[in-house]
């Protein structure tokens, strides 16, 4: 085992919690009897670290062996880091019939062709889902499997989740999946998260998303007056209108976990009080940014208690209904309403 | 208070505009409205915040203030607190006041170690200094630095000390009339700034209430004072780019929604020119007040056009953070001043706040 293996496997078992260390390596299933039972996981990390160093040194493994041990962790932990989606545009006639055999060996020659001293490693996942490592080199160095990129692609849909790539590596690593998938194009899909799984059920809708119509009205308590009861009767109406509209834009039960949403506007500032900034030409500028641990769940929960009228306006709704979360909005016409228009990039 | 008693049937701010008018000196000016309601109500002078200030300029305090205590001021983000007024505290004295305060920082700091230990005795170093420079009214007392420097543990002898906390007592165009007010013994610096390590803030504060039988109390910047800065950073754009007018809110639902709210600086210029009333564009002229019902409207404009675009009503939600280039200011007394030509303009709110915030 070379140097830069040993640290990346010092690294990996450094970074995770020793609960989920014990589940991963039963499923690497690298090392033999002997060894896993000499592994005592109630020991301080360090101690483990050099344990498995030997254990790895002693079975000759390589640079493979170990990164295959870190695709396990990630394939298993897929929230981490910061995962953005990227759409496939204009399938050409064969991309259905693309095969994961096919994919894996278009991908590395493009890949390779583009870009010298790279080292993919591609594994197919249970859930359909292919997983790709990358890690970068140049024509001098060797590939850096410190900094690895990660790449989630369920064949045959049109959708690409890509973690921690630079700026530079970027159009190499698109044209590369646009030629591999059989496409003509791929663009950014505006949408960006820190659950891979959340912005995957968002694009693919694998949430709950039944719409009811009708909601059950809390039962009036008996012993108060008429007038009460006509209050308490239109505020429980109103309440249940604002239930039913959070609900119907957002959907019910649990969401997907999204971060953040952001706007970028450039519309005109209207305000019949200030007819200066109304007359004004040019658009006010500004960029909001909506954040929070689920934001649809916020979101949601503001049109349901009355914080956000209703019905909600479609510029929240439609995040959940295009599976984004990066918009730019201007006004479309002078004087008119402003819509959600396609982003520029 | 004469003038009060002739315009009882006004309401409060009318009378204001009556008192106002009858004194000459400017910077007593902003401190005008509270004169009239509060002696009738028989507040001290100092107990509400004022309803408009003098739009802020800027102050070339460069050349007053030692350039080292300006970059120690701007380049960092403070801590705020209020001091009640020190008793018998002397100007003249702060280098035995500094000599006291580091035998107190050491003598606390060796506390439960068994043994004494020699390298301890030179680790901690306070020094306090005046601020030349660092006041604004005749009636302000000067700005007191404190500043401790200690040595690593495991460092050479020569090697030099390290800055580890610092902390300022000032107070910048305080209330005149609660300055006459206090007892000769008492010297108000209201605004305590400070940064550094918890505990060592923790005992510069216990030495300070000791040796001048004073209070510290937490300040937090109120949804007003937020208000207030973003709208005088806003008005200095004309002279110094302010890049950008951020503001963060926080709505209450489930889960906290944070809502970040950037503006361009020319457009929110232009907003906050079309909210002015008056005086706006001729500069020159001695009217360059600012008025809380300006700042009110402003904020208004901004909260409106957020919600014709998300049917969210910011007023629901806390203002937790504005910032500009020029600074920025959170909710938990926290507050950094990037450009030292507005730290008088922003001491000066921040002295008031700190005025208000004290138990009398």
């Amino acid at each position: 085992m070379d140097e830069s293996a040993t640290r990346l496997l010092q690294r990996i078992v450094r970074r995770t919690p020793t609960e989920k260390l014990k589940a991963t390596l039963e499923k690497w299933d690298r090392l033999t009897a002997a060894q896993r039972r000499s592994v005592d996981f109630t020991e301080p990390k360090w101690a483990l670290i050099e344990k498995l160093v030997d254990a790895c040194k002693e079975n000759e493994f390589k640079m493979k062996h170990i990164t295959e041990l870190e695709m396990i962790l990630v394939i298993e932990n897929p929230n981490q880091g910061m995962w953005y989606t990227f759409q496939l545009v204009d399938p050409e006639d064969d991309a259905q019939s693309v095969d994961l055999l096919q994919f894996q060996e278009q991908f590395k020659s493009h890949l390779r062709e583009l870009k010298r001293n790279v080292s993919v490693k591609i594994k197919k996942h249970t859930d359909q889902a292919v997983w790709i490592r990358i890690a970068w080199g140049d024509s001098f160095s060797r590939p850096n499997h410190l900094k690895p990129t990660y790449v989630v692609h369920q064949l045959q849909s049109p959708y690409i989740f890509v973690s921690s790539l630079t700026s530079k590596l970027k159009p190499l690593l698109l044209q590369a999946l646009t030629f591999s998938t059989r496409h003509l194009a791929i663009k950014d899909a505006n949408l960006s998260g820190r659950k891979l799984t959340a912005i995957r059920d968002l694009l693919m809708k694998e949430y709950q998303q039944v719409f009811p119509t009708k909601y059950p009205s809390p039962l009036a308590e008996n012993n108060q007056t008429l007038s009460n009861l006509n209050i308490e009767r239109e505020h429980a109406e109103a309440s249940a209108n604002r239930h039913r509209m959070a609900g119907e834009a957002f959907g019910d039960g649990t969401l997907p976990e999204l971060q953040f949403a952001v706007y970028k506007m450039e519309t005109k500032f209207k305000d019949p009080t200030n007819v200066a900034m109304t007359e004004r030409d040019e658009p006010f500028r500004c960029v909001v940014k909506f954040s929070s641990t689920n934001l649809l769940e916020s979101l949601r929960h503001c049109a349901a208690s009355g914080l956000a009228s209703t019905p909600v306006t479609p510029l929240l709704s439609s995040i959940p209904l295009k599976g984004r979360n990066y918009f730019v909005i201007t006004d479309n016409a002078p004087g008119a309403a402003s819509r959600a228009q396609q982003p520029q990039i | 208070m004469e003038q009060t008693n002739a315009s009882v049937t006004r309401t409060p701010l009318d009378s204001v505009a009556v008192k106002r008018k009858s004194k000459s000196r400017s910077y007593r000016q902003s401190y005008r409205s509270c004169l009239g309601v509060a002696s009738r109500l028989g507040l001290t002078p100092a107990r509400r915040l004022t309803t408009n200030r003098k739009a802020p300029e800027s102050h070339n305090i460069t050349r007053q203030v030692n350039p080292e205590h300006l970059a120690l001021l701007v380049k960092n983000e403070w801590q705020l607190a209020y001091v009640t007024p020190l008793h018998q505290f002397r100007h003249t004295q702060l280098r035995s006041y500094a000599r006291h305060l580091s035998a107190f920082v050491v003598a606390e700091k060796q506390q439960g170690l068994a043994v004494e230990v020699s390298g301890l005795q030179n680790g901690f170093k306070a020094s306090m200094t005046v601020v030349q420079g660092m006041s604004e009214a005749d009636d302000d007392p000067e700005t007191v630095l404190i500043q401790i420097h200690s040595k690593p543990l495991f460092s050479r002898p020569d090697d030099p000390q390290k800055l580890v906390w610092s902390g300022w007592l000032t107070c910048i165009n305080g209330n005149p009339e609660y300055l006459h007010s206090l007892p000769k013994d008492f010297t108000c610096l209201p605004l305590f700034v400070y940064k550094g390590a918890e505990n060592l803030s923790s005992l510069v504060k216990s030495w300070v209430q000791r040796t001048f039988d004073c209070c510290f109390g937490p300040l937090e910047l109120s949804q007003t004072s937020l208000q207030w800065l973003a709208a005088l950073w806003t008005n200095c754009h004309a002279e110094s780019n302010i890049q950008h007018l951020r503001m963060l809110w926080t709505l209450p639902s489930a889960p906290p929604l944070q809502v970040t709210y950037a503006v361009d600086p020319h457009d929110v210029w232009e907003l906050w020119g079309s909210v002015r009333k008056g005086s706006w564009g001729d500069g020159a002229g001695e009217a360059r007040w600012i008025d809380l019902e300006e700042v009110a409207s402003f904020m208004q404009s901004l909260k409106s056009h957020f919600y014709r675009h998300f049917k969210l009503d910011l007023s629901a939600g806390i203002l937790n953070q504005v910032s500009t280039a020029l600074g920025s200011a959170r909710f938990n007394g926290r507050i950094k001043i990037s450009n030292s030509a507005y730290v008088i303009t922003t001491l000066t709110l921040l002295t008031e706040c700190a005025l208000l915030k004290m138990p009398i």
